[in-house]
């Protein structure tokens, strides 16, 4: 009997136990907030991009295929993309241009990457009238500097894909990209 | 000091907050209630979840391609699947409530004065929101929802007299490549309205909320507040357990692929929460019959107040409960016929439990209630 009293007293106090108390409240509301959290999580995540847009975005694009003195089209973005393989004779001809000469300045190291100098990445749209550019083939029109043509306005660009003369006032844009190895670039 | 300023500032001038805290927190509220009096704020979570997830489930869909937008969300939407899955469930578990919450109305005579206007609020919501899940569920552009879309449309081109000028109105003529586009619309503003009829529904249930009469009344916060969590964790573990283990639930299987004009299906079973109202317009061969039964079976529940004639005094009397318990199993009845598709016992059995339904609310409840009244 004595030792049963001894119980219910002892249940009495952990019930009005302040700490023990707070304690449980502080875990129900978190316990809460958690699955309030797991509810609302998938929801914000899928107004992020899907699948198809995050694989656009990040295009990988093979360029071991590239010959030598010609370039591909891609588009990315909704814009196109040139990538272009340089000929020995370009690359010596382009290397020791100095910068301040150009309408707009700009040195071999900034047009291209360190370790893959040959290849050459541009957004092919004329900087002044915003045309197409001609020149990826051989056998185009390219101008004098063996660059690209706009068959717009008359814009020279040199193979590194710097303004050399007309209209055009800046030189052609470079896309964001990265060399995953010496075949594939990718770009985003 | 400064608390007591900020304090000040904000209750100038956003009163209501203050208020309703301070209402929370006055003892005004009988120590024992059950936890079923939770069930209204449970349909409102319900309610937000499917609004939150309409809303991105919206930002994807593609009415003119309806089955392959749906596809895209489930595989190329980030946690797409479970949108999708928290849409689909959130509605089962929204009926499943509905449904409880109905009985219990009945059960316990809720709708009795001063509770006529609450327990009408209910039953419209109720039928409003069968409505906009069936709209919902011809969204899907599956194979049953596809052709449960162009008969209804169909049908409504051959009901004459104003409720063929609502229904075409409605549908904008037969089932053509518009039609999705504006059921979306619609899907969307019933689902919004469903909030305006649950604000009246609380508006209404207050007056009516048992009033504490015991030596020690309670405040909403903490007493109430701990309760409803409670319900609100077992209804999240029911929802987990359809949601991971039973996306599908009470959906027709032809619904998991696309619909089409070549493949007829010869049965269209809707979703489970509909079955019970479909068996008994199923039974009418003519658009018109189909529709009155419909609308006469939500008549009767609305006119409750009306068909229980135990007088102001409430009595909980043992038949009517044992009667309210069999119309439960009469409408479970009625759903296992109507899912088991046509055949001669089940058109049978659908005939007899319909029977039923309209012999309980127009004779055994006027009966009942006046023989068990003081």
């Amino acid at each position: 009997m004595a030792e049963m009293l001894e119980h219910a007293e002892q249940i009495a106090e952990e019930l009005i136990s302040e700490t023990k108390r707070d304690f449980l409240k502080i875990l129900t509301a978190m316990s809460g907030l958690v699955g309030l959290g797991a509810l609302a999580w998938p929801l914000v995540s899928a107004l992020g991009p899907d699948a198809d847009s995050a694989a656009a975005g990040q295009m990988i694009v093979d360029v071991a295929g590239i010959p030598e003195n010609s370039a591909i089209r891609v588009v990315w973005q909704g814009l196109p993309v040139y990538i272009r393989k340089l000929t020995k004779q370009q690359m010596a001809d382009n290397q020791f241009v100095v910068p301040s000469a150009l309408p707009d300045p700009a040195d071999y190291t900034s047009r291209v990457k360190p370790g893959y100098e040959s290849y050459v990445v541009v957004v092919g749209l004329n900087t002044g009238t915003p045309c197409e550019l001609e020149g990826n083939a051989p056998s185009d029109p390219r101008g004098p500097f063996d660059g690209w043509l706009c068959p717009c306005d008359g814009s020279v660009y040199d193979p590194l894909g710097r303004v050399r003369g007309g209209p055009a006032p800046r030189n052609l844009a470079i896309p964001r990209f990265t060399f995953l190895n010496a075949a594939q670039i990718q770009f985003g | 000091m400064s608390e007591n300023v900020k304090q000040s500032w904000s209750a100038t001038r956003l009163p209501a907050f203050s208020q309703w805290w301070a209402r929370s927190k006055a003892p005004t509220y009988a120590p024992d209630g059950p936890y079923l009096a939770a069930l209204p704020a449970l349909i409102t979570g319900l309610l937000i979840l499917l609004t939150l997830s309409g809303l991105v489930l919206a930002v994807y869909y593609n009415p003119s391609h309806p089955f392959a937008s749906l596809q895209f969300i489930a595989w190329n939407v980030a946690n797409g699947w479970l949108v999708r899955g928290f849409h689909a469930t959130g509605t089962t578990i929204l009926f499943g409530t509905i449904y409880l919450f109905l009985f219990r109305g009945i059960a316990t005579r809720a709708y009795k004065a001063p509770g006529e206007l609450a327990w009408f609020a209910t039953v419209a919501l109720y039928a409003l929101l069968l409505l906009t899940a069936w709209l919902g569920q011809t969204l899907t552009g599956g194979g049953a929802a596809y052709w449960s879309l162009k008969n209804a449309a169909q049908a409504a081109g051959l009901l004459g007299g104003a409720p063929g000028a609502v229904a075409t109105w409605f549908f904008g003529g037969p089932a053509g490549h518009g039609t999705l586009a504006r059921l979306v619309v619609f899907h969307i503003a019933l689902a919004l309205l469903a909030f305006a009829l649950l604000w009246l529904y609380r508006a209404a249930a207050k007056p009516a909320a048992p009033i504490a009469t015991g030596a020690k009344p309670v405040a909403f916060f903490p007493y109430y507040i701990a309760q409803y969590f409670a319900a609100f964790a077992i209804l999240a573990l029911i929802f987990s357990v359809f949601l991971f283990f039973a996306p599908h639930f009470g959906e027709n299987p032809l619904d998991l692929v696309a619909g089409s004009d070549l493949v007829v299906p010869t049965t269209i079973t809707p979703p489970w929460y509909l079955v019970p109202l479909a068996a008994m317009s199923g039974l009418f061969t003519s658009p018109a019959g189909a529709i009155w039964v419909v609308v006469a079976a939500l008549a009767v529940l609305f006119a409750l107040p009306w068909l229980d004639r135990s007088g102001p005094r409430t009595r909980h009397g043992g038949w009517y409960r044992f009667f309210a318990v069999l119309l439960a199993l009469d409408i479970l009845g009625l759903s296992l016929a109507g899912a088991a598709g046509p055949s001669l016992i089940t058109a049978i059995l659908t005939i007899l439990f319909t029977f039923w339904y309209f012999l309980h609310f127009l004779v055994l409840t006027p009966l009942v209630t006046a023989l068990e009244a003081e």
